[in-house]
Formats: C-alpha cells, structure tokens, sequence
C-alpha cells in the first residue's frame, strides 16, 4: 500500500514546492526531480503488481491491476519527459521575456498536479474517484492552453472548458446511471462504487439503465479521449498549449480518458456481452480515423497537424478494443504503449520548430527547414516516420495485428475502410512534412528565425527520439508483462 | 405530502430552467439558477425525511449554500465587475426556443420511463424533470452567446445530473459528492477567471467572436 501511496505523493509534494519563490535551477531541480521520483515509485508499484501482489489503499478505492499498472508506469514516464523539456522550452522563451514570474510559478505547480491527476485516474477503482481526477486534468490543463494569455489561447481555452465540462457532465451523468442500475443490489457507501464490485455483480444490474449509463459515459469520456466527432478541441488546444503541457495532453490525457472508457466498456461487457460497448467504441474509432484524415490534408498548422494524428491514433485503439478480439486487445493495448513511446518526439521536435520561427503555421514556418534547423527537422522527420505507423518500427506492428485480427473477425468491412483510411493518413501525413521540411528556401524577406542550438530542450528531445527507435526494437521485459497483464484485465481475468 | 413536495419541487426546477430559457437580463438568469439551487436542496432534505437517508441531508445543505448561495454571488459580482448585463438576440428567438423547449421536456419524459427507478411515483417525475432539464441546458448552449449564459448552461445540466442522483438512486455516497462539488466550485471559479481575462483581450464576452480557430 505505501508505495502506492507515495507514488501519488510525489507529485503533490512537486506541485507545492513549485508555488514556492526560489531560484530558477532549483525550481527547475525541483520539477524534473519530483517527476523523475514520481517513475521510479510507479516503476515499484507495478513491480509490486508484477511480483503477484495487488496493491490497494484506502479500502481498495485505490487498486492496481495489470490495466491500471500499465497507465500507471506510461503516465509517469511521459510526465517526467515533459517536465524535462520544459526545462529548455522555458529557458528559450525565458531568454525572450515571454515568461512572467507569475506564471512560471503556475507552470511549476500545474505540471506535477496534471501529473499527479493522471496517476490518479490510472489506479482509482471507484468511479466516483475516477471522475473527480478526470475533471481535475480537465482545470489543469485549461490554464496550460491558456498559458501564453494571446486571443487564440484565450478561445481554445474556453472552447476546451466548456466543451470538457459537458463531456464530464454527462460522464458524470453515466456513473450515476451506472450507479443506478445496481440499486438495491450494490449497496450504499463508498464501495457501491467500486469497479470490482459493479463487474462482479454485472449480472444483477438493471440492462436499460445500464445501457443509458454506458451510452453517457462513453460519450463523456470519449470527449476527452478526443474521439470524433468529440474532437473538436483538440486541435485548437494543442495548438495553443506549451509544447511540454501538448504533450501530457496527448499522450496523459488520451491514454487516461482511454482507461475510463475500458473500465466502463468491460462493466458492460460482463453484464451486456460484448457486442454493445465494443460496437460504440468500434464505430467512435473508425469515424475518428476517417475524420483525421481529410483534416491532415488540408492541414495549415505543424501542432494542429499533431492534434489530428492524436485524433487517428486513438481512433487506431478504440477501434482494436472495439473489435472485441483478444489478439486486437494486445494489439491496441501495443499501440498505447508505443504511441506513448513516440509521441514525445513528435512534440519536442515540432515544439523546437515552432519556436524557432515564433510560429506553428505552415505559412510562418516556411518550406525549407532542414536548411535551417537541421537537428530538429531531421527529428521531427523521424518522428513522423514513426507516427505514420511505417516498419520497422513498433506502430507498424501493433497496427498489423488489429489489421489482422480484424480481417480474421466479423467486422471485416470496417477493418477495410479502417485500413484505407491508414494509407490515405500515410501519404496526407509525409505530403505536409515535406512541404515543410524540403524544399528551397523562401527568398522573401521575412523575420530571420533564431538560429537552432543544442541546449537542454535539444538534449531532451534527443533523448526522446533515442527512446522512440530503441523502444521499437526492446521492450523492456517488465513493460511487455505489463501490456499481457492488462490484456488479460481486459479478456476477463484477474 | 413529502412525496407531493418533491414533485412540486421538482416541477419548480423545470419553472426556473423554462424562464431562464426565455429570459435576458443576466442578473435575472443568475438568480434563477440560484433558486432552481435551493429546490433541488429542498429535494434532496424531503427525500432525506421520507426515505430515511440522513446522509442526504449533508449534500443538501452542500447544495444550498454552494450552489444556491455562493456561485450565484461570484457570478453576480463577475457581471458587475465587466458590467455586462443583457444577452444579446439569442441564435434561436424566445418563442421558438420556448417551442423547442417544450418538445425536450417531451422527449426527456419518454425517455424516463425506461429507466430502473422511473417507472412510478415521485421517482418517474423528478428523472422526467431532470432529463428534460439536461436537454434544456444543452439547448441553451448552443444558442446562446454570452459566456456567462453558457456557464449558466453547464450548471444547469450539473443541477439537472444531480437530481437524476436523487430520483435514480439513493444519492451518490459522500464523499464521491463532495469531490464532485469541490469539483464544480473549481471549475466555475476557473470559468470566472476565463471570462475575465475574454473581456479584458477582446472587451466583450460574446463567445461567437472566438471563432479564429478552424480547420
């Protein structure tokens, strides 16, 4: 139980010291130290899940099993590689003046608490809890969009807010209808909401309200996983957040809002079978895919661009889940762990283009830009490389076994529109990445973008593209235990 | 009679959600919202009383005094600090709104008579009135431009989710609802704090001109 809890302390801690007035290293200390704290206790949690125990505390509200064991240990990680890259990314805007100490404070304090909600979504087994800590991300993150105070950031943030609210609102909605349809058989108190109760009396649950609850939350949740048609937001959050606070949205954030929507999509696989939530989480993922695509055509913006590629993979895992097959389940729960592997690349290499030109816009950005930010580009090329789902890295392989799968099931049609959609996002992708990385540069007479240095924010994002291609070729063994653990969590087990 | 209060309560609710529907002035928008607080409070204290459920008289008093008292004075002081006081010619007209309105009321009946508890009694009247109200709030949504209006939108569906709480269940165990209205607190302070820094770059707080964003 203690490590559990000290897992989440951690941050906490993080979070509090980072209010603190102090010298910039050591605030700086304070936020990659606390992260990088806050892995290794997660790394001990789920080595204690690993080792056969179950960790819980709090009267099992909080319990690990090998789904939340996984989230667990990909939050952490990706919460610690955003610490690390805002370390530069703050510095160069730093340098610019475009910092106030106010809201440097704030970043400090926000990042480790936006981690510090996403650890909590991973390992609450109570659905109340589970809410409350996907509405916190929800305020953390809106004043991370509106973190740079321009016209845009102001309008992302509000449309995120109050497009956020409702999904929770009628996810919160869901688990009351959830709640509902176990009257008279869960019990009252706390643990009436527990998710290893509601699936051990799935059976006794009343089917009509349970279907309504299920409908709520999935749409809920779906909102902020970023499903379509609930996507909306994205793109202009993403495009609006600091590069390290993008990240944690799209990587933190999908796999947190992807958990909920498994943990509500397998109370109703016990009490419904699996044909009713598994075929709403398929169709939400196919219209995701095939909503990303003509986005990324006809994309103008590097972060919107990402946004949209947010938008497809998670697409990519919920239709897996969707397909109801447990090679699909590996599959997807495979894609999750490598599309957090990658993502951070993508970010970092794009956030150091971006600032580099003072812009995300493909016009501000201009063609050319392996002339003149070579590192970064070739990175971000790499990062797309990956992203795209090309071999030999790991997205190639776990988007092979839906396919396959997929074929071998009865979604047959689906599956195929999915994979055309796959190979329209492939060539939309690479047209806009060499638009902007190739070709001549411009002769217009426009601002000279900075010169590109190898400082910190570099380093980090090398360090995350080493992490992107060695993840592709080894998977540390604990972490591929831990994807079979949540497969079986998935197909039913323990 | 607890029984007749809550209905009477219930259809009270829907009374405010309706006249916030056909309703202008602000401050007059807030204060229903902050009525519409106050009975599903009283709600949830009949409900304590009849089904012997003591708990529900915290969550009642939780209610009130956040929902019913205190955000309706933040809001209240959010619109006299930028001193914008009318919302301007909604997207939809009163009278097909109201028309609108009343076709959801419908819908939100129809739909609760599926449900496990809203069958019959009191229950079927207060998930009807709920679900209706949920409708009604998402309507406001869309066709309402002002920030706070749209604020006012999302409580109203919060206040609606609960009393699906209230009809469906035996209310939320405690300490789930205090996260949850922890939650809301936080939440309107955020949107609070949003409108503020809306008005000060763009010296207006029609939503409709955040609209830079496309694609």
């Amino acid at each position: 139980m203690t490590v559990l809890v000290w897992t989440l302390f951690a941050p906490l801690v993080t979070a509090l010291l980072g209010v603190l007035p102090a010298p910039r290293r050591i605030k700086e200390a304070n936020l990659v130290g606390g992260l990088g704290v806050t892995l290794l206790l997660s790394i001990g949690t789920a080595g204690d899940f690993l080792g056969g125990s179950t960790p819980s505390a709090f009267g099992d509200a909080l319990r690990v099993d090998g789904l939340s064991a996984l989230v667990l240990v990909l939050s952490a990680l990706v919460g610690l590689l955003s610490g690390a890259y805002s370390v530069g990314y703050l510095r160069r805007n730093d340098a610019r003046g475009l910092v106030s100490p106010g809201r440097r404070r704030e970043f400090d304090a926000l990042v480790p608490l936006y981690v510090f909600a996403m650890l909590l979504v991973s390992v609450s087994n109570n659905l109340g809890i589970l809410w409350i800590a996907v509405e916190l991300t929800t305020l953390v993150s809106v004043f991370l969009v509106a973190f740079h105070n321009r016209d845009t950031s102001l309008e992302a943030a509000w449309k995120f807010l109050v497009l956020g609210s409702l999904g929770l609102a009628f996810a919160l909605l869901g688990t009351v209808l959830l709640f509902a349809s176990g009257r008279g058989v869960l019990g009252e108190g706390m643990s009436a909401l527990h998710w290893t109760r509601l699936v051990a009396l799935a059976r006794e649950l009343h089917p009509l309200t349970l279907k309504l609850g299920v409908v709520f939350a999935v749409v809920g949740y779906g909102t902020k996983a970023g499903l379509a048609p609930m996507h909306t937001w994205k793109p202009d959050a993403y495009r609006e957040a600091p590069s390290p606070a993008g990240v944690l949205m799209a990587v933190g954030m999908l796999n947190g809002a992807l958990y909920c929507l498994l943990r509500v999509h397998l109370i109703a696989k016990a009490a419904l079978g699996p044909a009713f939530s598994g075929g709403l989480l398929l169709g939400l993922g196919l219209l995701s895919v095939a909503v990303a695509t003509p986005f990324i055509l006809i994309q103008w913006n590097l972060k919107r661009l990402l946004a949209y590629s947010s938008v497809e993979h998670v697409g990519i895992m919920a239709l897996g889940l969707g397909l109801g097959a447990e090679a699909a389940t590996f599959g997807a729960l495979l894609h999750m762990t490598y599309h957090t592997l990658a993502k951070p690349l993508a970010f970092f290499s794009a956030g150091t283009l971006a600032q580099l030109h003072r812009s995300s816009d493909f016009d501000e950005i201009g063609p050319g830009t392996l002339g003149r930010a070579p590192v970064a580009s070739a990175l971000f090329v790499l990062a797309a490389v990956i992203m795209t789902g090309s071999p030999p890295f790991g997205l190639f392989f776990s988007e092979m076994t839906i396919l396959k799968a997929g074929f071998a099931g009865p979604h047959t049609a689906a599956v195929a529109v999915f994979l055309a959609c796959l190979v329209l996002l492939f060539c939309g992708f690479f047209y806009q990445v060499g638009r902007l990385v190739l070709g001549a540069q411009p002769a217009a007479p426009r601002p000279a973008p900075d010169p590109e240095q190898f400082d910190a924010g570099g380093a980090v994002t090398l360090a995350a593209g080493v992490l992107a291609v060695v993840s592709a070729f080894y998977l540390p063994r604990g972490l591929l235990d831990l994807v079979h653990a949540a497969v079986r969590v998935v197909e039913g087990g323990p | 009679m607890s029984q007749n209060l809550v209905i009477l309560c219930a259809a009270g609710m829907l009374v405010t959600a309706y006249l916030m529907v056909g309703q202008k002035a602000l401050f007059v928008a807030i204060r229903l919202y902050g009525l519409q607080s106050i009975l599903l409070g009283v709600v949830a204290v009949a409900m304590a009383f009849t089904d012997h459920r003591p708990h529900l008289l915290e969550s009642a008093a939780l209610t009130i005094g956040l929902k019913g008292v205190f955000i309706p004075w933040f809001l209240m002081r959010t619109i006299d600090r930028i001193g914008i006081h009318r919302e301007i010619e909604p997207f939809v007209n009163t009278p097909s709104s109201l028309l609108i309105c009343l076709g959801l009321t419908v819908v939100g009946y129809r739909v609760s008579t599926g449900l496990a508890a809203g069958g019959e009694g009191a229950a079927h009247h207060v998930i009807g009135v709920s679900l209706s109200m949920l409708l009604m709030g998402l309507f406001l949504m869309v066709t309402r431009r002002k920030a706070v209006t749209q604020i006012l939108a999302l409580l109203t569906i919060e206040n609606a989710v609960f009393l699906v709480a209230l009809g469906a269940t035996s209310g939320m165990p405690l300490v789930v609802e205090l996260g949850i209205s922890f939650d809301v607190i936080v939440a309107v302070l955020v949107l609070g704090i949003l409108v503020h820094r809306i008005v000060d770059r763009f010296e207006s707080m029609d939503v409709s001109r955040l609209s830079k964003l496309k694609g």
